[in-house]
């Protein structure tokens, strides 16, 4: 490169070429050295600044992340010392630009041994652009300096385009639950015009530094910003390699409308933001937040964070784009390792997948060497990706020879084979990215009548994010996840208040149990729940359920029936539980069916019988169907329920919010 | 008594979320220590058992130390097109590229043709292919010997032209 004085194809693309003043960016025209005492320019360009009111300005506060208090005055959100010049750069926005203007008079260092060291210029070019072009900087009268270490982060990204990556919801990791969302800078230059070699951009993603191994510790801390978050640049291949290889989750990929000058200013504020840490919180302030936050500093055009709601969900960040007309240019889908080998499975037929799993599983299907090689090629391309869901892991991880060896044989088999491969074209799914999903919050209010209460009217409602019934659209429909989830009921006739449910979290994972993947169906719910059996009718009794085993699905995922083993235990004072104590463990069989019809109509029906022992009663059960039909964000609801002591009818209107 | 009921249900809630948050979550074996820019040295180098935790909190599976924007940027910090970029690459892509080239075609041969400096993805595909025993002979091997080995074809094998690899 070049540019060794200073990243002038930075400060050209950041400022649109158009708006320095003196020699706009032709380069290389050396600028005298300013003395440091307070240059008259520099004098003039403070007061300015002052003038105008640059210390207060919008694009000015985003930048340095600066948010009004509750009782007046500003806080950034940053929590490096190193994010600011001035002593109370942290407060005091306008202390802060004036710093930034006197540092850019500073004189060179010497040998800086790190990029704190180095020049203002050089540690905050997003900033300097911003004053540049706010202030119409004279390049004649400003000692540009050489920012090696700058420019090596731009010659590393050469960004040409940037995206925002969505990577699904992934329920085995419970801080990534939501789905995760990160910056992809695109290098387009590669290649001939139109090929697209997405894996050698940069993934640039905000996270957590965890300092824990405990647990509770860890879930502690992540809620309550003990823990550090900060901004870190890779090549996008170890994401892709990451989340839609080791973890099979399908990315979608929302290419942003940036002009070329905001663009620039991205890459130059990631690199501020490189030299910063936030406090994590996982609710709030996450990985989805401070991704919008560098955007709007970056194009103040954008209101993004308006857009979502004070907890921060992946999904709703996508909203948000969608929330600027025009900002989306495109959108892509990266299928993940299982939609891949689902989609070639797709295309074979029954006695062909028995000897896809023969061969998966190391052993040699008939009169296999004999086969077309088209066919060859297909089954083996096939059992190549069903070995690499299965097993692709613990090969990573190095921990299972034999999967290894599996694998190998199977490549070398391919290999032997002197035939290309087709490449394997996979349309989105129909039910959509994030952005068509429901709100995640729910909100219902209906009637209905019960034959141990008479009539009710019942309230419920939900924080986040998704169950079985609610709109399929933007959802996987295997999976229900829910947080803060309560029904409670009014009841005329005895004028009381009756709490039904009160669920910290909900979850149900549906996996087909079919001829590829033997994989089980779970499902865990902790909270507090209405007791409706003889065991204490009426007692509010908190708990925790978890169940396992089989499911078979069809349709896409449309159609879902479950089998599950099912372990419980409740407690509450009054219970009579396990040997007359409070604390009441129950297991047995539940089961459940679902049935998406279209994107309007959802059914579910539940059932669950449990043993209680040394309880009394000995035994419980619990029947439920539900039907939902789904209007835009309204939906319509007919929910019926069974137990030892009542069955009641509800039928509710449900309305979905951000 | 309603107070009480309360704790009761919020200590059986913390005992078996503090459950469910300990279960599940993978664990690596380090085996691959701190060689090369392939994924088992990111994810697994130097931290064993503590990658369940990591992969619960981070929000990614594989470690974040070596990729800081400003500092310590790790030779698996870029992949361009070029000797270096090209080794990164294909340590980085090691499984995934593995697979492609068995199958003689796929996302990775197209981007490694790129970074080489190649004439024509298909030519690479078809030499790779061909060569496969030899040049991916297992994850037995030293991730650097994977990618010494496909440069060296790639460089060695005149027909695909790889100027950038020269």
């Amino acid at each position: 490169m070049k540019h060794r004085r200073f990243p002038f194809a930075f400060l050209c693309s950041a400022l649109a070429l158009a708006s320095v003043r003196g020699e706009a960016c032709a380069a290389d025209t050396v600028p005298p050295l300013g003395p440091e005492a307070e240059d008259p320019y520099l004098s003039e360009l403070i007061a300015a600044a002052r003038a105008q009111g640059l210390g207060h300005d919008k694009a000015w506060l985003r930048l340095g992340r600066w948010r009004p208090r509750l009782l007046g005055g500003y806080e950034s959100e940053a929590d490096g010392a190193d994010f600011f010049l001035a002593h109370d750069g942290k407060k005091d926005p306008a202390a802060e630009l004036e710093a930034m203007l006197r540092g850019l008079f500073a004189p060179e260092p010497v040998a800086p041994a790190d990029v704190r060291a180095d020049h203002p210029q050089c540690r905050f070019p997003a900033r300097f652009a911003y004053l540049a072009r706010r202030l119409g900087l004279d390049q004649a009268r400003i000692p540009l300096r050489s920012c090696p270490r700058f420019a090596d982060f731009w010659r590393r990204v050469s960004g040409r385009s940037v995206a925002l990556v969505f990577s699904s919801y992934y329920l085995n990791n419970p801080s990534s639950a939501f789905g995760h969302t990160f910056l992809r800078l695109g290098k387009s230059d590669l290649g001939t015009p139109g090929e697209r070699f997405e894996l050698v951009d940069q993934g640039v993603d905000y996270a957590a530094t965890p300092d824990t191994s405990n647990a509770v510790l860890y879930a502690f801390k992540g809620l309550t910003g003990l823990f550090r978050g900060e901004f870190t640049a890779r090549p996008y291949f170890y994401k892709v390699r990451e989340y839609a290889d080791y973890e099979s989750r399908d990315m979608w990929e929302y290419e942003l409308a940036l002009q070329p000058d905001e663009l620039a200013m991205l890459i130059g504020h990631l690199w501020e933001l490189g030299q910063t840490w936030f406090d994590y919180y996982y609710a709030t302030e996450n990985c989805s937040y401070h991704v919008l936050g560098a955007l709007e500093a970056v194009a103040p055009r954008l209101e993004l964070l308006s857009h979502v709601g004070k907890v921060t969900l992946p999904a709703d960040t996508v909203k948000a784009l969608f929330a600027n007309p025009g900002l989306v240019r495109a959108v892509r889908f990266r299928p993940s390792g299982r939609t891949q080998l689902q989609a070639r499975a797709s295309g074979l037929t029954g006695s062909e997948l028995e000897r896809v799993t023969e061969l998966a599983d190391g052993g040699e299907p008939e009169a296999f060497s004999r086969a077309p090689e088209a066919e060859r090629v297909r089954l083996l391309d096939t059992a190549l990706d069903l070995v690499d869901v299965r097993h692709g892991r613990a090969i990573i991880e190095g921990s299972d020879p034999a999967a290894d060896a599996l694998r190998q044989r199977l490549l070398e088999r391919r290999s032997a084979i002197l035939v290309a491969s087709e490449p394997l074209a996979i349309a989105p799914p129909r039910s959509g990215g994030p952005e068509r999903g429901h709100g995640s919050m729910r909100l219902g209010v209906g009637a209905g009548a019960s034959s141990a209460d008479g009539p009710l009217v019942v309230l419920d409602g939900r924080l986040a994010l998704h169950d079985l019934v609610d709109p399929p659209a933007g959802f996987s429909p295997q999976t229900q996840l829910e947080f803060l989830k309560f029904r409670a009921a009014l009841l005329p006739r005895s004028r009381t208040i009756r709490l039904d449910e009160a669920t910290l979290f909900q979850a149900t994972s549906l996996n087909g149990f079919g001829r590829l993947e033997r994989r089980v169906s779970w499902k865990a719910r902790a909270g507090a729940i209405r007791v409706v059996d003889a065991g204490c009718p009426g007692c509010v009794a908190g708990g925790f359920e978890v169940g396992g085993g089989p499911a078979v699905l069809a349709r896409g995922g449309a159609l879902a029936a479950a089998v599950t083993a099912d372990a419980e235990l409740l407690g509450a004072p009054d219970l009579r539980g396990m040997a007359g104590g409070p604390l009441r463990p129950g297991v047995g069989p539940g089961g459940l069916v679902r049935v998406l019809v279209g994107d309007r109509v959802a059914l579910l029906g539940t059932a669950s019988w449990r043993w209680l022992p040394l309880a009394s009663p000995r035994t419980t059960f619990q029947l439920g169907a539900i039907a939902r039909l789904h209007l835009g964000a309204v939906s319509l609801a007919a929910e019926w329920r069974r137990s030892p002591i009542a069955q009641e009818g509800v039928l509710s209107l449900q309305v979905f919010a951000r | 008594m309603r107070q009480a009921r309360w704790v009761i249900a919020i200590l059986v809630l913390a005992t078996g979320t503090a459950y469910a948050a300990e279960s599940g979550g993978i664990h690596g074996t380090g085996r691959y220590g701190t060689a090369g820019c392939g994924l088992g040295s990111l994810a697994f180098g130097d931290q064993k058992g503590a990658i369940q935790i990591l992969a619960a909190t981070t929000n990614g599976t594989f470690g974040t130390q070596t990729f800081g924007i400003t500092s310590g940027t790790s030779n698996c910090g870029e992949s361009a097109v070029g000797m270096a970029g090209t080794k990164t690459f294909i340590e980085g892509n090691r499984e995934a590229l593995a697979k492609d080239a068995a199958r003689g075609s796929g996302e990775t041969i197209d981007t490694l043709t790129v970074l080489a400096g190649c004439k024509d993805s298909k030519a690479v595909g078809a030499v790779l292919q061909k060569r496969f025993t030899a040049l991916f002979p297992g994850e037995g091997v030293a991730v650097e010997k994977v990618s010494e080995a496909v440069i060296g074809t790639l460089r060695t094998e005149s027909s695909l032209a790889c100027g950038a690899i020269g």
